[in-house]
């Protein structure tokens, strides 16, 4: 194999690992997408299958691995791995954001399930046929309306899902500082290049409207 | 039979009953194309590009009943279609067919590149600049302004710092006073002020500079959030109720359509929008500033329309209320309808209402017989 081709292979196999870094953070982003956007329906199901407390090993490993990826920079070493490192400390915390959100907001269930039996109980007392499932799942469909409101206005509620938006931000911005690296690499354009590069243009197209304004307005008092 | 036989029997034709329904919706989303879902058709033409803003002229539908050309504005989180779902549910059409002459500012599709936009963008660049087309192109020197939700308030700061340009101001469901949420009782009034505010300034700092943009997903979110039994029933028990009636299934298919189109909201205008007026609230309390300028609420002396819902729980009515104490005009009117954020627009029971109020008050004052120009 020629030094061309080898310097080819060596290109390829680095092409495969990033590849598989971006599916990996595609695949870890689309889950914390759904888990925010699908945040009342499959709570019911999840909580049968979380386990909160079972987190708590996990958040002292993000806690290690954020002090390690927190430590001295090196200039020639390291720093794409300390960058992946804070990404997946960031996943774990949001993980754990995501099951005490997941607690909190499950909570309404059970008094709705509460009410709505005894509300059930107290309508066929005395021999009352039970009503049929439209009237029966109306009445359900109330109940646990309001209760899944009245617990949106907790500060319980406010303040787990302010943390796991701040923690869903952290990983999301964690992964851009990967997606950056990646672009220097292979010598792309980056998000931030593009935000400056919109910046510039917007301050741009300002300058020249309120200079057009101001020639418009200078014609219009001439001709007065 | 017993009665516990009876509700078994009961209980399995309903369930063969539902899942045959089931069958038959799924049925109709399999033969319905996205194209036979057609929302914003009333017929308009493109008068000006800027950048991603369009300003369109409405073709009339009847005669000129009212003399000063009418720009509706909307705002930036959702499109100006819910204004225009359907032939029977439009108030474009509806407003066209009482004799309005109205034009329409689409803010397109904000994305990334929209990134730096600020509301002074909006309001002193976009609205300006389409006020002065509309008077480039009817000869008038002051135009009627249509504001709905955000747009309203965009439309009430121009109102405030162009008042020379205004002929009547019209706002809808649109929040001045952005914490008079707490006066109201609804347990299902104002979750997205409570929201807004249990966030720090720096946590909106991050979404938007995380994104770039306030995500559309992401306000499509925090809607649902806001009526949560509404949206897990909505793709099973709701469909049910409506998949006997194709004309009901077709509603839904549009609502759906118009909910799905939720561009991203401009980042550093979502910034001004979440911090300085639903946590600082300084629209009401009047240090609010665009261009350098504060948006001094007294300065708007043109009449004033302001028309809200009585059961909107995204912008509570004594959010909307605050503006008839704060504002210099002495042509104020109030008009409260029936009817939810959405509803006052879209909902067969209030097509009509909105749109009759707004034409009532704008022919008389501003009437092509009988009335000063």
């Amino acid at each position: 194999m020629s030094e061309k081709d080898k310097s080819a292979a060596a290109d390829s196999e680095s092409g495969l690992e990033w590849a598989k870094l971006w599916q990996t953070m595609a695949e870890s982003s689309k889950g914390m997408l759904q888990a925010w956007s699908g945040s009342m329906a499959p709570f019911m199901l999840a909580r049968l299958s979380e386990k909160p407390a079972g987190f708590g090993d996990g958040n002292e490993l993000s806690a290690a691995i954020e002090r390690m990826a927190q430590g001295p920079r090196l200039a020639d070493f390291w720093d794409i791995d300390r960058k992946m490192a804070l990404a997946f400390a960031a996943w774990i915390e949001m993980r754990q954001r995501l099951a005490s959100y997941n607690a909190v907001a499950a909570a309404p269930w059970t008094e709705a399930s509460k009410r709505f039996f005894e509300t059930m109980s107290a309508a066929t007392a005395g021999g009352t046929p039970h009503p049929d499932w439209r009237e029966a799942f109306a009445k359900w469909s109330e109940i646990s309306n309001e209760e899944l409101i009245r617990n949106q206005r907790t500060d319980g509620f406010l303040q787990a899902q302010k943390a796991l938006l701040q923690a869903g931000l952290q990983l999301r911005s964690r992964q851009d500082d990967v997606a950056e690296a990646a672009s220097a690499m292979f010598g792309l354009p980056s998000r931030k290049d593009f935000d400056d590069v919109t910046r510039q243009l917007t301050e741009l197209r300002r300058e020249v409207r309120a200079l057009t304004r101001q020639v418009r307005d200078h014609r219009i008092e001439g001709a007065r | 039979m017993s009665d516990q036989e009876n509700q078994a029997s009961r209980f399995a034709r309903d369930i063969a009953a539902n899942a045959e329904k089931m069958f038959k919706a799924t049925q109709l989303f399999a033969n319905t194309r996205d194209e036979d879902v057609a929302i914003g058709t009333t017929p308009k033409h493109l008068v000006m590009r800027r950048d991603k803003v369009e300003l369109f002229h409405y073709e009339p539908m009847a005669e000129a009943t009212a003399r000063t050309p009418v720009l509706l504005a909307y705002g930036l989180i959702g499109r100006y279609t819910m204004a225009d779902l359907q032939p029977d549910r439009s108030l474009v059409r509806s407003l066209l067919s009482k004799g309005l002459d109205l034009w329409l500012i689409d803010w397109g599709q904000p994305g990334r590149t929209e990134r730096w936009l600020t509301i002074d963008d909006y309001v002193d660049d976009y609205i300006d600049a389409a006020v002065d087309r509309i008077a480039e192109e009817t000869g008038h020197d002051r135009i009627t302004l249509l504001g709905i939700c955000e747009g309203g308030v965009f439309t009430t700061c121009y109102a405030a710092l162009h008042p020379e340009k205004v002929k009547n101001l019209v706002i809808t469901i649109t929040p001045i006073d952005f914490h008079a949420d707490v006066k109201d009782k609804a347990a299902h009034h104002g979750f997205l002020n409570i929201w807004t505010r249990s966030l720090g300034p720096e946590d909106v700092d991050k979404l938007v500079d995380t994104y770039g943009v306030l995500p559309g997903e992401f306000m499509s979110s925090v809607f649902s959030m806001m009526t949560p039994m509404r949206s897990l029933t909505k793709y099973n028990v709701d469909l049910i109720d409506v998949v006997d009636d194709e004309a009901k299934f077709m509603n839904f298919l549009r609502m759906e359509k118009w909910l799905a189109d939720r561009p991203h909201h401009p980042g550093e205008a979502a910034k001004q929008w979440l911090k300085d007026l639903y946590q600082e609230n300084r629209l009401v309390d009047g240090s609010f500033e665009l261009s350098g300028r504060r948006v001094d609420l007294k300065s708007i002396t043109a009449p004033v329309l302001n028309v809200f819902a009585l059961d909107d729980h995204i912008i509570p009515p004594d959010c909307s209320r605050a503006l008839g104490a704060k504002i210099g005009s002495t042509d104020y009117t109030e008009i409260p309808l029936p009817g939810g954020h959405v509803g006052l627009f879209v909902s067969s029971k209030s097509q009509g209402k909105l749109s009759q109020s707004i034409a009532d008050w704008l022919v008389a004052r501003d009437g092509t017989i009988g009335s000063e120009v």
